[in-house]
């Protein structure tokens, strides 16, 4: 998986404090902290698992092209503690959803925040940390 | 006959405050809480010095149950209240020193080579070059176990405390029926230990050792597989479990390190779910060669899973 893709059609929003990294088992090391990218696309699959879980969402380029981008969260109890819940995207639901991307450039990123188009509602899953 | 009879059902009545009275103690025992505790209360200089006083963990562990005079049993009906779902705060980071600024040195008063090591670690983590030990779903282990940031629950009887980990199902078993660690020689290094321990009132008060080799956290430096803990749990208000820590590794620490951690009560907590590592192939990942950390074969697949259907 050494896919490597022109990402001039994504806004990268330049240095933010992160604050928390995934924390399920791996090093985030791979994905650059400093940089965002945000996209808008509908959601393909939604995989709720531990120790991260994966959102993958298509996203259609400006040369009509779609490319499936994978966002990474923690697993379901922390996503929980944040309010999301896996009724909360449906294959196809509509969204736009920020990240830190990955350094070698393949289309995956932290998730970081989202907004479900429908009905504007945001997702945080770092706020899964919370206690509260 | 007749007289008997009354004499029996007079019996039987006045008996029957009594009669009732057991059977609600037999379905809800009264809690009356355990007892206060016989050592004092510390400040966290205080705990700082007393590792300095102690060479070695158990010598510690020996003096704490000395001072508690041997500590005493917990009785049923006098546990500690420790129900409910908790979990490590991460607003001040997760170092395993949460007093520890978020960028800032450790407080831990390491060896030269091991303080080199945490150098090294830091510099290649600037340059994107980070492994994690426990990439493979390895368990965290203690101490890390200590700063995962994942649900909590709190199993407390008299014989055996269970400190729960959601984080790959872990459970640390603490024995509190007077048994001793191990035989040194019969010991086997595992990811928790051995922990044994006794009750001082409130306070469950514990020593582990035969631990294996890790890091206090990501970004912390290492521990050696001479690692020995003594725990302080207790209550601290009734949202807040507290467990004042202190760390005993001589390859690696010139002097104990001491650390108290929280564990706050969730309001509204999920369920605790059954943490298989293995269930998404998205998640695997191996080392490089260079020592970063890269995906196995990351990638959306059309029918992985049924999740999001």
């Amino acid at each position: 998986m050494k896919r490597r893709f022109i990402v001039a059609w994504i806004a990268v929003i330049g240095v933010v404090a992160t604050g928390v990294t995934a924390m399920g088992h791996h090093s985030s090391a791979m994905f650059d902290q400093t940089k965002t990218v945000t996209v808008e696309g509908v959601v393909k699959k939604w995989e709720l698992t531990n120790p991260h879980s994966w959102l993958w969402v298509e996203v259609k380029g400006k040369d009509g092209k779609a490319v499936v981008w994978g966002f990474e969260a923690e697993g379901p109890s922390t996503l929980a503690r944040a309010g999301i819940k896996p009724s909360d995207f449906k294959e196809g639901t509509k969204l736009t959803i920020t990240g830190n991307p990955m350094r070698n450039g393949d289309p995956q990123a932290i998730w970081v925040n989202a907004v479900r188009s429908a009905d504007g509602k945001k997702f945080d899953p770092r706020a899964g940390f919370a206690v509260k | 006959m007749r007289f008997k009879r009354v004499i029996l059902r007079a019996a039987t009545l006045s008996a029957l405050p009594l009669l009732l009275s057991a059977c609600v103690s037999a379905s809800s025992p009264p809690a009356v809480g355990p007892d206060p505790a016989v050592g004092p209360k510390r400040t966290k200089e205080q705990n700082i010095e007393l590792g300095r006083q102690h060479k070695t963990a158990a010598e510690l562990f020996k003096f704490l149950r000395d001072e508690a005079k041997g500590g005493k049993k917990l009785e049923w009906n006098r546990l500690p209240d420790w129900s409910g779902v908790y979990s490590r705060p991460l607003d001040r980071g997760f170092n395993f020193d949460i007093d520890q600024p978020r960028e800032g040195p450790t407080t831990a008063k390491l060896t030269p080579d091991y303080q080199k090591k945490l150098d090294k670690r830091l510099a290649d983590l600037k340059k994107g070059i980070e492994w994690d030990p426990i990439s493979t779903c390895a368990p965290p282990g203690v101490p890390r176990w200590l700063t995962e940031p994942f649900l909590r629950e709190f199993v407390v009887t008299p014989d055996q405390t269970w400190l729960i980990n959601e984080m790959v199902n872990d459970i640390r078993r603490v024995y509190t029926d007077g048994r001793d660690h191990e035989p040194e020689e019969d010991r086997i290094p595992i990811p928790n230990g051995d922990t044994v321990g006794f009750w001082d009132g409130p306070r469950l008060i514990m020593h582990t050792n035969s631990l294996k080799s890790g890091i206090y956290q990501r970004g912390n430096p290492d521990y050696t597989d001479q690692v020995e803990t003594v725990e302080i749990w207790e209550k601290a208000d009734d949202k807040t479990l507290g467990a004042q820590v202190w760390v005993y590794d001589p390859p690696a620490l010139v002097e104990p390190w001491y650390v108290y951690h929280a564990y706050g009560k969730l309001s509204d907590p999920p369920r605790i779910r059954y943490w298989d590592c293995g269930e998404n192939k998205n998640n695997s990942v191996f080392q490089n060669k260079d020592g970063t950390t890269e995906f196995r074969d990351l990638g959306y697949q059309e029918s992985k899973t049924e999740k999001g259907k």
